[in-house]
């Protein structure tokens, strides 16, 4: 993917978001998907901050992220009220289905899986979490459905996409 | 609440009194009570990270760090219960679980470090005797107190590759213990904020963005970082195993005309060293990159000449020094006085340059003196810095404007004087291409259009005579000038310009209008000194006497400005460093040089800066007065001393700097402007930064590969536009020459224009700055 408008996307957030750099910082990644390399010059000069600073920022926070994401982040609970549910093989069941690890983003940019520590609502473990939206009670069967569910949409709108050109 | 604003605390069931607003590890300072700590650092931030300085607090929950907790009144402190050792101890422990710590607890460990006795075949450390910061470690001294002699926890190694390939230091990181006080000296103390803490938990690394080099991140190599380490992770190329210094001796440096106070470390009569004013462990920041690192590698270079030397007819041979002088004394005896040019370098001590004008007056008898940094542009920019103001003052200003200031590698007292005053709010105004380390701090940078520099500052004096309507980037500079009293520091670059004459006449009208102050950059050590205490010839006048045939011999001081050899009888080259490869001189006599020789160095503003000598240089290797002591006698003049005593009588009272008159024909200087068709602009630099005539980048392998030589830097965003990498060749074409070069990639060079540093007398392009286009050779 080739980043384009680095210079007006980061003169928009900024205007936006005053010189307060974490807020700057995720609208540009809700522009892109991610935090790209050619925004921290960028960044770093128009709000007058060190690249250095802008970078320890971006790569202390787990939500940022410098490499690409897929158009859907898939994010399993591993808290311990989720972990005991079995939050765990859930996780391994999706990894296996999209044929990547925790972390990692499928090669057609569709899907990115995330393991996280906890999403903050234990009682209706185990969670799964895909683009913000949770979803409780998960069981692996419910999950593959629920994968099937998204990839289905996919298709949608890629046969959309390709009788529209 | 006690009088004085002083509180009473209890310490220990001892009570005492301190100042309020102290935190309690100072307060435990102060009165002599040891706590152990590893992240604090006096001067910066509290931290609270290493966690060792827990102390326990009456009415306070949970242990607070003493480095961050500030006393109160009534307060009641115990700083060495039993549970707080027992959790200093643990704490230790974690920290060691990942640093290699086996020579720490190792039964062996005083054996061995006395027999070395284990010979191991590793490239990186796994224990202390393989350590560069061995008995100098402070988390070492931490242990020795705490008595650790196991650890509990399992041992975790990084085995991070150890990163040798930026200059003058190496990092291993698997030494770091996360303390973050380099990066906090970085940020906070020289304000370069080069590194920083990446990433988190275990997976965090420390250094610049992206995993750049320091090079390419712009790192000054200040060295800041490397002494406040406290451990052994960031540690010197040239000092690495030199162990502990003996001997910390105050001295200063000579390498421009700043001329800053700093400790020169020795052991065994050698420098292994060199480090700002202050502890040694704390201090840092305060030098350039020349000062912290080149000196040391300049008095301790292999290419030193170290014996005497004849140019026999079969070539080039050792000889005594007896058979030397004889040579020189029975050259100099036939000699006529007036066809004798002698050279002087400025960074010669002011007793090395009365003693060499008394010899060059009364014993050889010649008026012919100089010294090859006396060109036409630089009289009428020392003649401006007669009005410099002292560099203390460049803080108390109003606003500040620098003008061709680049300061990434030089001038860290001028460029750390901008820096903390533009924090505090004060104006800071850069002119010129650089992007250098102030260039974060300046709330305008303005780059004068290519050709019209002159232009540029001539409009700003006409719109103060006549109110002449100018351009809003100039109504900036107005502004400075108009709503306070600024000073305007200027930087050496613009002595290269073609147009410098004219833009340094109108600096001089802008100042004698505003009634600004001024600073000017000396790059020449003793300068001043040299200037104030002998009456040179313009270095031109020399060269048209010599190619006019009216000069026969030249007896170069420490200064060597020919490349080639020029045509005369009889050469004497008399310099610590050895003589270019084709100037074939016919006597070489080694000097002393700084360290080794004690004397006075002057600032721009008379300000007597003491060098002191350290160490004792080998016996064939004689001091410059010594030299001219012997000759002197030799040739007759027994009378004329050449002590110290005697020489420091002859240094002027007052000392005030005298230039020659230069008259050179005006020339029409031809300037180009910027076209499409040739979009960059060239600046071509000449070499500045020397030390007894030799090149510093040629000399030191560190600076040659920061600032290198007959080669083009150009900024990144230029580069990619023509997919230009580092190392790649580019044809670089003006309208008259065109000429390949090689390339590296820095940021310190704004978009648009590319620098070019040269060690030739006169520059390849047709003016200067010069418009080009750029065109990448394929290979």
């Amino acid at each position: 993917m080739e980043i384009t408008n680095v210079a007006e996307v980061v003169d928009e957030c900024i205007q936006k978001n005053g010189n307060t750099l974490i807020p700057v910082l995720q609208d540009i990644q809700s522009h892109y998907n991610y935090l790209p390399e050619e925004i921290f010059d960028e960044v770093s000069q128009k709000m007058n901050i060190p690249l250095i600073d802008v970078y320890g920022v971006a790569t202390f926070y787990k939500s940022f992220s410098l490499t690409p994401k897929g158009k859907h982040i898939i994010t399993v609970c591993m808290g311990t009220a989720c972990h005991v549910r079995g939050g765990q093989r859930i996780a391994e069941r999706i990894a296996r289905e999209l044929e990547i690890e925790p972390g990692e983003t499928t090669s057609d940019m569709n899907f990115t899986l995330e393991t996280v520590n906890c999403l903050g609502c234990c009682a209706i473990g185990p969670i799964i979490m895909i683009d913000g939206e949770y979803y409780g009670q998960m069981t692996i069967q419910k999950a593959i459905s629920l994968l099937n569910e998204y990839k289905a949409k996919l298709k949608e709108e890629e046969a959309d996409d390709s009788s529209k050109s | 609440m006690q009088n004085n604003g002083k509180i009473k605390i209890t310490i220990n069931n001892q009570s005492y009194d301190v100042e309020n607003k102290l935190t309690i590890l100072h307060a435990t300072q102060q009165n002599d009570i040891f706590i152990p700590h590893l992240c604090f650092h006096p001067e910066l931030s509290p931290y609270g990270g290493c966690r060792l300085c827990i102390v326990e607090v009456d009415g306070v929950k949970g242990y607070p760090t003493a480095c961050t907790t500030q006393v109160k009144d009534g307060m009641t402190i115990r700083t060495h219960s039993k549970i707080l050792q027992e959790m200093r101890t643990e704490i230790l422990q974690l920290i060691l679980s990942e640093h290699p710590s086996a020579c720490l607890i190792c039964d062996e460990a005083e054996e061995c470090s006395d027999y070395q006795g284990t010979i191991r075949k590793v490239g990186f450390t796994t224990g202390c005797r393989w350590c560069p910061k061995d008995k100098d470690c402070e988390l070492q001294k931490v242990v020795e107190y705490l008595k650790i002699d196991e650890i509990e926890f399992p041992v975790y190694y990084r085995n991070l590759p150890v990163e040798k390939k930026d200059p003058f230091f190496d990092r291993d990181y698997n030494l770091c213990i996360y303390c973050g006080r380099c990066v906090r000296i970085c940020h906070e103390h020289r304000k370069s904020s080069i590194i920083s803490l990446n990433n988190r938990g275990r997976y965090s690394t420390i250094g610049p963005a992206f995993n750049q080099s320091h090079l390419d991140a712009n790192c000054e190599f200040c060295g800041a970082c490397v002494s406040v380490c406290p451990t052994g992770t960031l540690s010197e190329k040239t000092k690495k195993w030199s162990g502990i210094p003996e001997k910390y001796n105050s001295s200063i440096c000579s390498l421009c005309g700043l001329n800053c106070d700093i400790q020169i470390l020795t052991k065994e009569n050698k420098v292994i060293g060199t480090l700002p004013l202050g502890d040694p462990h704390l201090t840092g920041g305060e030098l350039c990159v020349k000062g912290r690192f080149c000196l040391i590698e300049l008095v301790n270079n292999p290419d030193r000449i170290l014996e005497p030397q004849y140019q026999f007819p079969e070539g080039l041979g050792f000889i005594t020094w007896e058979e030397a002088f004889l040579k020189a004394s029975d050259k100099l005896k036939k000699a006529d006085g007036n066809k004798v040019a002698v050279y002087l370098s400025p960074n010669l001590t002011l007793e090395e340059i009365v003693a060499a004008k008394q010899f060059a007056q009364q014993v050889i008898k010649t008026i012919n003196i100089t010294s090859s940094v006396l060109t036409n542009n630089l009289i009428p920019y020392i003649s401006l810095a007669e009005k410099s103001i002292s560099i203390e003052k460049i803080e108390k200003s109003e606003s500040i404007i620098s003008l061709f200031l680049n300061g990434n590698y030089n001038y860290a007292p001028v460029t750390l004087a901008i820096k903390r005053a533009a924090e505090k709010g004060i104006p800071y105004l850069q002119i010129g291409w650089i992007n250098d380390t102030t260039s974060r701090f300046a709330s305008h940078h303005l780059t004068p259009e290519t050709g019209k520099e002159k232009e540029f500052v001539k409009e700003i004096v006409e719109s103060f005579e006549k109110g002449k309507e100018v351009s809003p980037e100039i109504s900036e500079v107005m502004k400075l000038f108009k709503d306070s009293s600024s000073t305007i520091i200027l930087g050496p670059t613009i002595l290269d310009l073609t147009e410098a004459k004219e833009i340094l006449r109108n600096i001089e009208k802008i100042i004698k209008l505003t009634g600004s102050k001024l600073f000017v950059l000396n790059p020449y050590g003793n300068l001043p000194g040299l200037l104030s205490s002998v009456d040179l010839k313009p270095h031109q006048d020399i060269l048209d006497k010599i190619s006019k045939g009216k000069i026969d011999s030249l007896y170069l001081i420490g200064d060597s400005p020919f490349k080639k050899r020029p045509n005369v009888n009889f050469i004497i080259h008399q310099s610590p460093f050895p003589p270019s490869e084709k100037l074939k001189p016919d006597l070489i006599l080694p000097t002393a040089t700084w360290s080794e020789i004690s004397g006075t160095y002057v600032t721009l503003t008379d300000k007597r800066k003491k060098l002191k000598a350290v160490v004792k240089t080998s016996e064939k290797v004689l001091s410059n007065s010594a030299i001219f002591a012997k000759l002197a006698k030799k040739l007759g003049k027994q009378e004329l001393k050449f002590n110290k005593k005697e020489l420091s009588k002859l240094i002027p009272k007052k000392l005030t700097i005298k230039l020659p008159e230069f008259n050179s024909k005006p020339k029409k200087n031809i300037v180009q402007i910027k076209t499409r068709a040739f979009p960059y602009t060239l600046i071509q630099e000449k070499n500045l930064y020397t030390y007894m005539g030799m090149y510093l980048n040629q000399l030191i392998e560190g600076l040659r590969e920061i600032e290198p030589e007959e080669t083009l830097i150009i900024n990144p965003i230029d580069a990619s536009k023509f997919d230009i990498q580092n190392g790649d060749n580019v044809m670089l074409k003006s309208h008259k020459i065109s000429k390949k070069y090689p390339v590296v990639l820095r940021k310190t060079i704004s978009p648009g224009f590319i620098r070019l540093i040269t060690s030739n007398k006169t520059f390849e392009f047709e003016t200067n700055p010069c418009p080009v286009k750029i065109r990448r050779v394929n290979v």
